[in-house]
């Protein structure tokens, strides 16, 4: 029997508590919300009106010269199409390199198979910084820099092991009859991995899809390494070397910013439940 | 017929299969780490095709490098406060979140934000927060002030390392707060209800059964934020590029600074040796942690 006088006082405790919480989250919330709240608030204001301290402030008219700037600069339709040219085939590269190597260390293992999953998923943890001199001279021996493909080809080849480790997890999960099954209908492995096994991992590839567009869209160093011309850019790039050309008109760089990351926005609001469990698969199975 | 027993042959489809993957790992990671080291003991320039074999003298070098120790003194700084800070803030916004509040997924959603931002963006943010004369952090101090105070945080040498590890860490926050819910999920919620029926009080419950059941995802979060803040490179090249006078170089700066912009390419290698075999320490480490975590459970 539970102290119906106790449990109240327990409640009424509990209730307090919560109450408290509540308040430490949207005071915690608000201070963490405050920078982003600032770009789009800077983004629609005058040049004046930051520079006498009023980027802060809530706009009173709405002002949006800043962003037909923006969207009306051919050089950021370039480097939106050279990022979009890059992002894409990098993304769906990486993954289906990714679901060979995951089904073979999945499915077909052989001995030593393990070592090699151990290579290629420990390529995650080691900073990209220590292969950036070799790439350089490789990029430049292929008469490649400062053209798109590095960058595709690097992203490519760094996305192998997140997905690989993925995938090979998540096909692991699939039950062994299947396989099997397909196997004596007939299937060859080709067909059963893209016929059976991928349908069944789509929410696998909605989570690599939105890990990888979101990284490698946001990438800063390969472009700054592999780029030098402005029409080979990608928007990352393109966002610090504006800051040059609209040195004091933050409102237009605080526009630039707001544009530049509305795909990965999207992209992280409606696949939210995706990125986060990707999130957590790739740093808790690692 | 043959090609019937082919594709049923199951060495066939590996060969196939792991080819194109091995071949572009290799290719564009292993084999340039590999070479990393191979530059290292030479003197290449970054133009010229040919360079000479210079032996240890980068090595030695490296010894006698300023700046080379500066980077690492501010590395050790780096890696200190990336670690404290956001494994502390994400373990108190996981338990706030995790505590049946109204509205947590609308607080989860405002802290996870920052993860899908660009370092350049966040970058660009945080220059505004702390620009001298409209930066948010000044007009909040001068809130509480007579005269008004101007202080540019970004280029003084005393605050420029700790104002980026500021913004790194605001990013940095949302991926730790990430994996200690998930570790929170995965706590019995029975346990919770028997203690709370024993009369165990809210911090007799986070602090005796949660925090320490929280172990095994906090040394996820320590090693996820080393490994990190070692590829911690964008965001200090938007807000400071390692200045003013090198008071946030890290070891990645330092080395991109000596390999891209004086273009002592073989020198940058060294740095980058150094840098990787700081890395593999860590995550031997953490593999060993995981290990033993595992072994704990089994």
């Amino acid at each position: 029997m539970i102290d119906s006088k106790k449990f109240n006082k327990s409640y009424f405790t509990q209730s307090i508590w919560l109450t408290f919480i509540f308040i430490c989250l949207i005071f915690l919330a608000s201070i963490f919300v405050a920078p982003t709240i600032g770009v789009i608030l800077s983004s629609l204001k005058t040049k004046r009106e930051i520079a006498f301290g009023l980027l802060w402030t809530f706009p009173t008219k709405l002002y949006l010269e800043n962003y037909s700037i923006i969207i009306t600069d051919p050089a950021v339709h370039q480097y939106f199409i050279n990022t979009i040219f890059v992002t894409v085939p990098a993304t769906l590269g990486s993954i289906f390199l990714g679901t060979l190597s995951g089904y073979v260390f999945a499915n077909l293992p052989f001995r030593g198979s393990n070592f090699i999953f151990l290579v290629i998923v420990s390529g995650m943890f080691f900073p990209p910084q220590v292969i950036l001199v070799p790439l350089f001279r490789l990029f430049n021996w292929m008469n490649l820099l400062d053209t798109l493909w590095p960058m595709i080809i690097v992203h490519i080849a760094m996305g192998i092991p997140i997905c690989t480790l993925l995938l090979r997890n998540f096909f692991t999960t699939i039950p062994n009859e299947l396989y099997e099954s397909a196997r004596i209908d007939g299937a060859n492995e080709w067909q059963i991995l893209f016929r059976v096994f991928l349908p069944i991992c789509l929410p696998a590839l909605a989570v690599l899809g939105t890990l990888q567009f979101t990284w490698i869209w946001n990438d800063f160093l390969w472009p700054l390494i592999f780029t030098q011309s402005d029409d080979k850019r990608t928007i990352m790039l393109g966002l610090v070397s504006m800051k040059g050309q609209y040195s004091v008109a933050w409102g237009t760089q605080g526009a630039l910013s707001v544009i530049a990351s509305l795909p990965t926005l999207i992209v992280f609001l409606f696949f939210q439940r995706f990125f986060i469990k990707g999130m957590t698969m790739g740093a808790v199975k690692g | 017929m043959t090609a019937l027993i082919l594709m049923r042959n199951k060495i066939f489809w590996r060969t196939i299969f792991l080819s194109p993957p091995l071949i572009v790992f290799s290719i564009f990671v292993l084999i340039p780490l590999i070479n990393s080291f191979y530059y290292s003991f030479t003197n290449w320039n970054g133009f010229n095709s040919e360079y000479d074999f210079v032996g240890l003298e980068n090595y030695t070098r490296i010894a006698s490098d300023n700046l080379f120790q500066n980077s690492i003194f501010n590395t050790v700084i780096w890696l200190i406060s990336a670690i404290l800070i956001p494994t502390i803030l994400g373990l108190l916004l996981a338990l706030l979140i995790d505590s049946q509040v109204r509205g947590s997924n609308f607080f989860k959603s405002i802290f996870y934000l920052p993860i899908c931002l660009s370092a350049v963006v966040v970058g660009q943010i945080w220059i505004w927060i702390y620009q001298q004369e409209w930066g948010l952090l000044n007009i909040i101090i001068n809130l509480f002030r007579e005269n008004s105070f101007e202080y540019a945080w970004l280029s003084k040498p005393e605050t420029s390392l700790y104002s980026v590890i500021i913004a790194w860490s605001w990013q940095q926050t949302a991926l730790s707060m990430v994996i200690f819910l998930a570790g929170l999920t995965s706590i019995p919620k029975n346990l919770l209800e028997a203690s709370q029926i024993e009369g165990a009080n809210i911090f007799q419950r986070t602090f005796f059964i949660v925090i320490p059941l929280l172990i095994p995802a906090t040394i996820i979060v320590v090693a996820l934020s080393m490994i990190n803040s070692l590829k911690g490179f964008d965001i200090l090249y938007i807000m400071t590029q390692g200045g003013p006078f090198h008071s946030s170089d890290t070891l990645a700066m330092h080395m991109y600074n000596e390999s891209f912009k004086k273009y002592r390419m073989g020198y940058g290698s060294t740095i980058s040796v150094v840098l990787f075999f700081i890395a593999v320490t860590i995550i031997g480490i953490y593999f060993r942690q995981l290990k033993k975590l595992d072994e704990l459970y089994d």
